[in-house]
């Protein structure tokens, strides 16, 4: 067995270097200043992400340079993945079954509008990744499909044939996809939890608690979204849950469903479980969409916290990768967000309280 | 040089009638770092106000970056404003600018509209193009689709008028609209779509009045290439793309003189308001404070004199003198710009303190000596310096890289120091070609060194790196003793770990250890000398735990004088014992991978030879070659590293403690990023 040292020395010291290069708050700071959209872009003309710039200006598609940061951050996982322990590959390529979830997900979603919706969606056609992520699945048919029976025929061999088959009626009945997704979701945390149990103890321990945070912050999202935007009863919404979570049990959410004002609730629950945070309750919101931004924003920090958490505690563990994935998805996420908010031309107050 | 640029504390009353003329007088001298007249001791003056200037600086500067913004699509990055711009500098109308900004941000964004547009057109063409790659399609007959692709061809007729009315309806789906060709009024029309958008295709066709026929014989022998046909279509569009992406730059380029010329004058009412921020007024007069370097006393006087024509008060305050405004002097290095890599290693560091030694200069000698032990080659040196000195000329004068220029001026320092010191050890290119001018590393390290030499083997090579490293922490100490005698800190000059008393048991552990060498470890020294050199010392800084109890514990009745307090000091004390004694011990013998390194490079080299004598020919030129290319990349790039930590760690935590204020004053040149 490979001991700790040997497994995380070379990936460890490679990360944290990569970890000092992402991108500093003051630049997102920056770009949010920034007049227009092709400034924000230029800005980013001497970081990692030129390329961006440079596909805006060739042609005038942020979704173009957008699918390019995807790809770039599929990437990413790749890369990582080719240094590390076949366990820890493993767990590198559950997380990387994310993004061919989301990728099948849009394609589903598409052959919906035209077959079943009879709305046509033709240019999301274009921001669709046609490269084989995982598995070889020919986006191609499904994007052409006549029936989910096919589309499930071309995903033979992996889950997801099986979740498109036990779910296409209730699609086609209910005539929305929601609970087909919330499948692809629930067999995404599944495949992700047992790669986890397949680590050491050490290593397990700690991807428990960084997934189970992430899943405690995804059932908190879903509870609020499936509360108020689709108005789904208790069960329904208990249903949906992805078990596996670290702080949130089933008290608390009865609690956050019921609960009239839900920032009270996960400010008592921060309070509790992350009293290091608890500065951060102490703006007061009026309006649902400040709300929602605070909601967000105590989730992320949550999330910081366990990174930072990780990265000053024993560093030779799995915790560094995970770490980093994390502290990447979220530089994407606020490029992603300011890109799209200066583009929508959002004041650079309500950008950065989006990020 | 030693220490950093004496400091002058300038605190000028000025008439308001004079304020413009005074505040572009210290904007063009650019030597103020301003202090703000609200941090004034002691009660302000009610009737002391802020400066109110015509327009809201925020408003500049929003509308300076906007611009700059522009100018970086374009390419451009505007240079930090002259003299000229001062000269010429006239009142801003914000409303204009931004009526003319706005005009260019809209021509750009319908470019932007026009190319996402025909982006669309390209991303549908691309489609269809890439569905007949994947699933083959025979082109050559357009009446037989292959049974398995998605994409579905046809040829029909249609009247000339409708066709109009065809190609908008297609618009918004990808397809291939391609005329075969006319008969009177009726066009004939070969259409490539997707399957999928079948039932709207069918539509649209209906509406234009489509009829499917099979391809009229005299059409027959006009062989379209329909793939060609999609590929010059998608070349049009990419070249219009193009075409579209020139204009972007064409639209900033075309008003790029304009537009500097109003950045430029921007940035000087910018940098002027900003002076104005600092500055306080009453009914008549305006107050100002700040730093500059005394040197610059002289002049400033004679100019802001001039600009008021002598109608002023200026005060000038000595650094610690009572008078002065604020606890922090700002930090001005004083150093030969040839010291200008080794000062970027310094202020990497920390900013010295005011009044106490600025390292730089000691931090060259001790940096290359360090590198030229551990990287002693004249060959690898040389390519060293040419690449550093590539870099430096290709770097010079480029804005915004000045840290890539200094390490490549690092670059040529250090190959430099490895040339002097590959020379003294003998090595070219890890080969004896001439004479070492000291000893003869490599053969020592493999073990045929020359008799005579006063280094014998690589316990003697060892013993050089533990002698430097002993000069160096020496000279920390000593450095450290300077700073506490100017700062008047008399108790940590005495009692400290770096404290005389520090040094003291240091030197002493030296000279034992000397002792026990030179009777190969068999005996200590006398017992009068072994209490005069470590136990006095040792005990003499017990003081300093009982000497800060009472003298913080007066006037706290909290604090008072029990057994515990008898324990925590003697806790205390050991602690700061065991911390001289490993501590010392440890940074001493930190010095010894200089050595370790230097010896990790023969080695190296050894080895790269062996491997070459094991081929011939071009494989043993190839493998001198790629040894060499991975020494210089590995060796060198460890060696640095190296003796940047030796400096860091082992030099600087002797007396550095880089809490200083970098000054920065408000100049025309100031960073604007």
């Amino acid at each position: 067995m490979a001991r700790p040292l040997s497994k995380y020395s070379f990936i460890n010291a490679k990360l944290r270097a990569r970890i000092s290069k992402i991108l500093p708050g003051e630049m997102f700071d920056q770009l949010a200043k920034a007049s227009s959209l092709d400034d924000a872009l230029a800005l980013l003309r001497e970081t990692p992400f030129a390329g961006l710039e440079e596909i805006y200006s060739r042609t005038g598609d942020l979704k173009q340079a957008e699918l390019e940061l995807l790809k770039n951050e599929i990437e990413l996982y790749r890369n990582i993945r080719q240094y590390l322990h076949h366990k820890s590959m493993e767990l590198v390529d559950a997380l990387l079954t994310q993004f061919e979830i989301d990728n099948l997900k849009n394609a589903i979603r598409i052959y919906f509008n035209r077959k079943i919706r009879k709305r046509s969606d033709d240019i999301s056609i274009h921001y669709i990744l046609y490269d084989r992520i995982i598995h070889e699945i020919p986006i191609d048919i499904i994007l052409n499909a006549e029936n989910f029976d096919e589309i499930a025929g071309v995903c033979e061999g992996t889950s997801y044939s099986q979740i498109i088959r036990k779910y296409s009626h209730t699609v086609e009945s209910e005539g929305s996809l929601f609970r087909m997704e919330i499948a692809f979701d629930h067999f995404y945390y599944k495949n992700l939890l047992s790669s986890i149990d397949k680590l050491d103890k050490r290593d397990r321990t700690i991807a428990l608690r960084l997934t189970g945070v992430e899943i405690d912050l995804q059932n908190i999202n879903w509870i609020i979204r499936f509360k108020n935007f689709y108005g789904l009863p208790l069960e329904a919404v208990l249903a949906a849950i992805v078990p596996g979570g670290f702080n949130l049990d089933r008290a608390i959410m009865d609690q956050l469903y019921s609960a009239q004002n839900v920032t009270s609730v996960l400010q008592g629950f921060v309070k509790s479980k992350y009293p290091g945070l608890s500065a951060l309750l102490s703006s007061h919101t009026s309006d649902s969409t400040s709300r929602l931004l605070l909601i967000r924003r105590i989730l992320e920090e949550i999330m910081k916290h366990e990174v930072q958490r990780i990265l000053t505690g024993y560093p030779f563990t799995i915790g560094i990768i995970l770490s980093y994935f994390v502290l990447k998805r979220n530089e994407l996420k606020k490029i992603r967000i300011i890109l799209n908010a200066k583009q929508l031309r959002i004041q650079q107050e309500r950008i950065e309280s989006m990020i | 040089m030693i220490f950093t640029t004496e400091m002058i504390q300038l605190f000028a009353v000025v008439l308001g009638k004079d304020c413009e003329r005074v505040t572009e007088t210290l904007l063009r001298e650019g030597v103020m770092q301003f202090i703000n007249i609200s941090e004034l001791e002691g009660e302000k003056p009610e009737s002391l106000s802020e400066i109110k200037s015509e327009i809201s600086l925020t408003e500049i500067s929003d509308l300076r970056k906007r611009i700059e913004g522009l100018l970086h699509t374009g390419g451009i990055i505007p240079s930090k404003p002259k003299e000229t711009d001062l000269n010429n500098r006239i009142s801003v109308n914000i409303e204009k600018e931004k009526a003319r900004l706005d005009k260019i941000s809209g021509e750009r964004e319908s470019i932007r509209e026009r190319q996402r547009t025909i982006q669309q057109e390209i991303l549908k063409l691309e489609d269809i193009r890439r569905q007949v790659e994947l699933y083959g399609v025979g082109l050559s007959d357009v009446t037989l689709p292959a049974k398995h692709s998605f994409v579905s061809m046809q040829v029909g007729k249609l009247p000339v008028l409708n066709v109009k009315q065809l190609e908008d309806g297609l618009r918004g789906l990808p397809s291939l609209n391609i005329a075969m060709g006319q008969e009177k009024d009726v066009a004939h029309h070969l259409l490539i779509s997707m399957k999928r958008d079948n039932e709207q295709i069918k539509k649209i066709l209906a509406s234009a009045g489509w009829t499917r026929i099979e391809l009229p014989g005299e059409l027959r022998s006009v062989k379209k290439d329909v793939f060609k046909e999609l590929s010059v279509k998608l070349k049009t569009l990419t070249d219009e793309q193009k075409k579209l992406e020139i204009n972007v730059n064409d639209l900033v380029r075309k008003e790029d003189k304009r537009l500097m010329e109003i950045w430029g004058n921007l940035r000087v009412n910018e940098l002027f308001y900003k002076i104005q921020t600092n500055f306080k007024s009453s009914s008549r007069t305006v107050i100002f404070t700040g730093w500059l370097p005394s040197a610059k006393k002289e002049k400033l006087t004679r100019i802001i004199k001039k600009a008021c024509e002598d109608r002023c008060y200026l005060e000038w305050n000595e650094a610690g003198s009572k008078g002065t405004i604020g606890d922090e002097v700002p930090v001005r290095f004083n150093n030969p710009k040839i010291l200008a890599p080794f000062q970027m290693l310094v202020s990497n560091f920390g900013i010295p303190k005011y009044g106490t030694i600025d390292p730089t200069p000691f931090v060259m000698p001790l940096y290359l000596a360090m590198f030229g032990l551990m990287f002693p080659d004249v060959g690898q040196g040389l390519i060293l310096t040419i690449l550093g000195a590539l870099g430096v000329s290709y770097l010079r004068k480029k804005e915004g890289k000045e840290g890539l220029y200094h390490l490549s001026w690092l670059g040529v320092w250090c190959g430099c120091s490895s040339m002097l010191f590959g020379a003294l050890f003998g090595s070219y290119f890890g080969t004896g070609l001439f004479p070492p001018l000291w000893f003869d590393f490599h053969g020592i390290i493999s073990g045929h060194g020359a008799d005579n030499s006063v280094i014998n083997d690589v316990f003697d090579i060892l013993s050089i790196t533990i002698y430097f490293g002993i000069s160096v922490i020496v000279l920390g100490l000593i450095f450290n003793w300077i700073n506490l005698i100017r700062e008047r800190k008399w108790m940590e000059l005495f009692f400290d770990k770096g404290s005389i008393i520090g040094g003291w048991i240091y030197g002493g552990g030296i000279y034992i250890a000397s002792y026990m060498i030179a009777h190969d470890y068999k005996e200590f020294p006398p017992g009068m000398i072994l209490f005069l050199l470590i136990g006095l010392p040792s005990l003499l800084l017990f003081i300093k735990e009982p000497y800060h109890f009472f003298k913080h514990a007066r006037g706290q009745s909290d604090r008072k004088f029990n057994v515990f307090t008898l324990l925590n000091f003697l806790m205390g004390w050991i602690v700061e014992l065991l911390e001289i004694f490993s501590g010392y011990l440890s940074n001493t013998l930190s010095f010894m991978r200089v050595a370790g390194l230097g010896i990790a490079h023969v080695c190296l080299m050894i080895s790269f030879f062996t491997l070459a004598e094991m081929t011939s020919g071009i494989g043993y030129v190839l493998i001198l070659i790629l040894g060499n290319i991975l020494v210089i990349g590995l060796e060198g790039l460890t060696a640095g590293i190296q003796a940047l930590r030796l400096n860091y760690y082992e030099f600087f935590t002797k007396f550095f403690h880089g809490t200083g204020n970098l000054y920065t004053p408000i100049s025309l040149s100031s960073s604007y990023k």
